[in-house]
């Protein structure tokens, strides 16, 4: 049922170059979930995050300082290989500065037409941040509009706010289907219906996610749901992983990541001003930690989000070196354990260790599980 | 032709039966069988009594290794294979034991040995390895409630106490007693990477320092370093020690300092924790499907 979303996930650049020819667009890289695609989609570009490819390279190192996190070394180095020499455009909306270390050797060494530092607030939680953000905004739909020599209509920057909308709207039913006792998918399919939304058209996701969705409410797997587990961390796509856990007795059914729910969880609410709009919708979306000041706003909903999926723990997922969510590690693993969410805590990098990770990994779910055995 | 050379890091293998006691009597034989990284266990166990165990090293094939153990533990008992109910595999190579009914990882079987080894009291157990160094906490009864693994990095772990062995000719048995032998503690060696801690050990060495004070040197970077680990696992009292290293006075005793609390003592060997700890799952789980198949 979900072939085509690992179809679209695998060959994400066969995908990009076959929009190319048929559009006659550009594609825009995004090195982060809080850029604002619609604009970009408005101007007739095609938005596409990049994300790693999870093999070891060492083409990243005359770049990057070795103790920045993997993802961003990772990211730079499909660049570097020239896995994306059809994209013309890359932007990236400002949260940590190992990802803009990443943007910025990508616009040094990897040639591209336009690249744009967009300073999205750190603190969203100020009142300041909201006009602030709209006018960053309104400066780079006109960089957009001077790029492809023609100006975005409000129109097309509406249609494009629907249909994201729409995306995330159906995405966020297919979630609430994990729901159940038996979810109809699993953690590997949910992850890659998301991470492949990064890549495609938001028409083509569309039509898909509506197409599976009906057939989806009565989908029973031929599986064990085993341990119902969260996964919390920062950018994950790392689909073997997921994998050695879904086979050891467990399913995921709930995710707050930047590739999973924090990208698609709230939806524009148009009211008066479309781009002010817009940027309240960024300002409004589950924070990543980099934004999550004074008041720690994801606690209670990563919470309330386990609670409603029912979950047994939850496994945060560090990427090496991340700052922000190292920073929040030790108080959210305290405040889930608190209320009654056990957590174990694992360390990515660019590859992972199957082997001791499994061995965490059940080690956890004998420790949520197996009271039989006592 | 060159001299054979001893291998200081080579412990002694062995096998022990209860000899006071009759399996044949008892309604059901477990089996617990722990593939280490370094050394493998197997435990047998007569109506959750421990009756027989061995312990040998680990070679290349795990479930070849698995094998050995098992025929060593029966050996010189009136107990076959085809006696044992039920077979939990556990460790490194838990799912390569062929002959295992299931497997469980070596966390939850510390734990559970664990809490037969020195009492329901115990509430921290740290199983030094082969190459892994695991701190876990459990309630009264062996059920993990939370657990640290090292990682990345096999330094504080029973191979770098063989290199250590081997590097200064001395028998592994003996390093822990040898360490303690100095008028003063010296600082630490390097306590991350074994390899490094080879070199820093040369050196000193080459400086004039005997042997015994450059092993106090690594035993309390070793201590450090699992103490570390405990620490950042939060240690709950009672405390105890399991695996290989927990032979080793040199490292315990530093260990215990740093903590400010002594370790419990069993009459158990330190080493079958894990095995002990597989073969009373086993009980559990066939007695769980025995009562299944009664209720049918």
């Amino acid at each position: 049922m979900f072939t085509q979303f690992f179809n679209w996930y695998e060959k994400r650049h066969d995908y990009a170059r076959e929009w190319l020819a048929k559009t006659g667009g550009e594609v825009v890289g995004c090195f982060c979930s809080y850029a604002p695609e619609e604009l970009i989609y408005a101007a007739g570009c095609l938005p596409v995050r990049m994300l790693g490819s999870h093999e070891p390279q060492d083409v990243t190192e005359p770049h990057i300082f070795g103790m920045f996190c993997p993802f961003c070394r990772d990211v730079l180095a499909q660049g570097l290989k020239g896995r994306y020499k059809y994209m013309k455009g890359i932007m990236i909306s400002h949260s940590c500065l190992h990802l803009r270390q990443s943007y910025t050797s990508w616009e040094n060494h990897v040639p591209v037409d336009f690249s744009y530092y967009l300073p999205f607030p750190a603190k969203v939680q100020t009142v300041h941040a909201r006009p602030y953000l709209k006018g960053e905004f309104a400066q780079f739909k006109e960089a957009l509009e001077k790029w492809r020599g023609k100006l975005i209509p409000d129109d097309s920057l509406r249609e494009a706010v629907e249909l994201y909308n729409e995306n995330r709207r159906l995405m966020r039913e297919i979630y609430a289907l994990r729901h159940a006792p038996d979810p109809p998918l699993t953690g590997l399919e949910a992850m890659v219906m998301v991470a492949s939304s990064f890549f495609v058209d938001k028409k083509d996701h569309n039509v898909e996610l509506k197409r599976i969705l009906p057939e989806l409410k009565n989908r029973k797997l031929d599986r064990n749901t085993g341990a119902r587990l969260m996964i919390v961390g920062s950018e994950d796509d790392d689909t073997a992983f997921i994998k050695m856990v879904e086979s050891v007795g467990a399913t995921i059914v709930a995710d707050d990541h930047c590739t999973g729910s924090r990208y698609f969880w709230n939806s524009t609410e148009v009211n008066g001003d479309l781009l002010q709009s817009i940027a309240n919708r960024y300002i409004d979306r589950p924070a990543c930690p980099s934004k999550d000041w004074e008041e720690r706003t994801r606690f209670p909903h990563i919470l309330k989000m386990a609670k409603d999926a029912k979950v047994d723990g939850a496994i945060i997922i560090q990427q090496k070196f991340c700052d922000p969510h190292e920073c929040d590690i030790p108080m959210l693993r305290k405040y889930l354990e608190e209320n009654g969410i056990p957590c174990l805590f694992l360390e990515f990098d660019v590859t992972v260790p199957l082997g001791p990770f499994r061995i965490r990994v059940e080690a956890f779910l004998e420790m949520v599980g197996e009271e039989d055995l006592f | 032709m060159a001299e054979k050379r001893k291998e200081f890091w080579r412990w002694k293998e062995y096998n022990w039966h209860d000899e006071s006691m009759n399996p044949k009597d008892a309604d059901l034989i477990t089996a617990g069988v722990d593939v280490g990284s370094v050394s493998s266990q197997t435990v047998i166990m007569a109506d959750g009594q421990l009756y027989a165990y061995s312990n040998m090293r680990t070679g290349s094939d795990s479930p070849d290794s698995a094998r050995k153990a098992m025929s060593w533990a029966l050996e010189g008992t009136p107990l076959t294979m085809g006696d044992l109910a039920y077979t939990v595999g556990t460790g490194y190579g838990r799912v390569n034991v062929p002959f295992a009914n299931r497997a469980i990882t070596e966390i939850a079987c510390h734990a559970r040995g664990g809490n037969m080894m020195y009492g329901p009291s115990v509430r921290t157990i740290l199983d030094m390895g082969g190459q892994d160094c695991k701190a876990i906490l459990c309630d009264d009864r062996g059920k993990v409630t939370n657990f640290l693994m090292n990682d990345k990095c096999a330094a504080g772990t029973g191979r770098g106490m063989e290199v250590f062995a081997d590097l200064l000719a001395v028998s592994i048995e003996e390093v822990g007693e040898l360490s303690l032998d100095v008028e003063e503690e010296p600082p630490p060696v390097s306590s991350t990477c074994v390899v490094f801690a080879k070199s820093e050990a040369t050196s000193l060495l080459r400086e004039g320092w005997p042997k015994s004070k450059v092993l106090a040197a690594y035993c309390s970077a070793m201590a450090h370093r699992v103490y570390t680990l405990l620490e950042r696992v939060g240690v709950q009292k009672e405390f105890a020690i399991t695996g290989g290293i927990a032979k080793n006075i040199g490292v315990v005793k530093r260990l215990e300092k740093e903590l400010g609390l002594n370790s419990l003592k069993s009459k158990y060997d330190t080493q079958i924790a894990g095995a002990l700890g597989a073969a009373l799952f086993a009980k559990a789980l066939v007695e769980k499907e025995r009562k299944q198949a009664a209720a049918q």
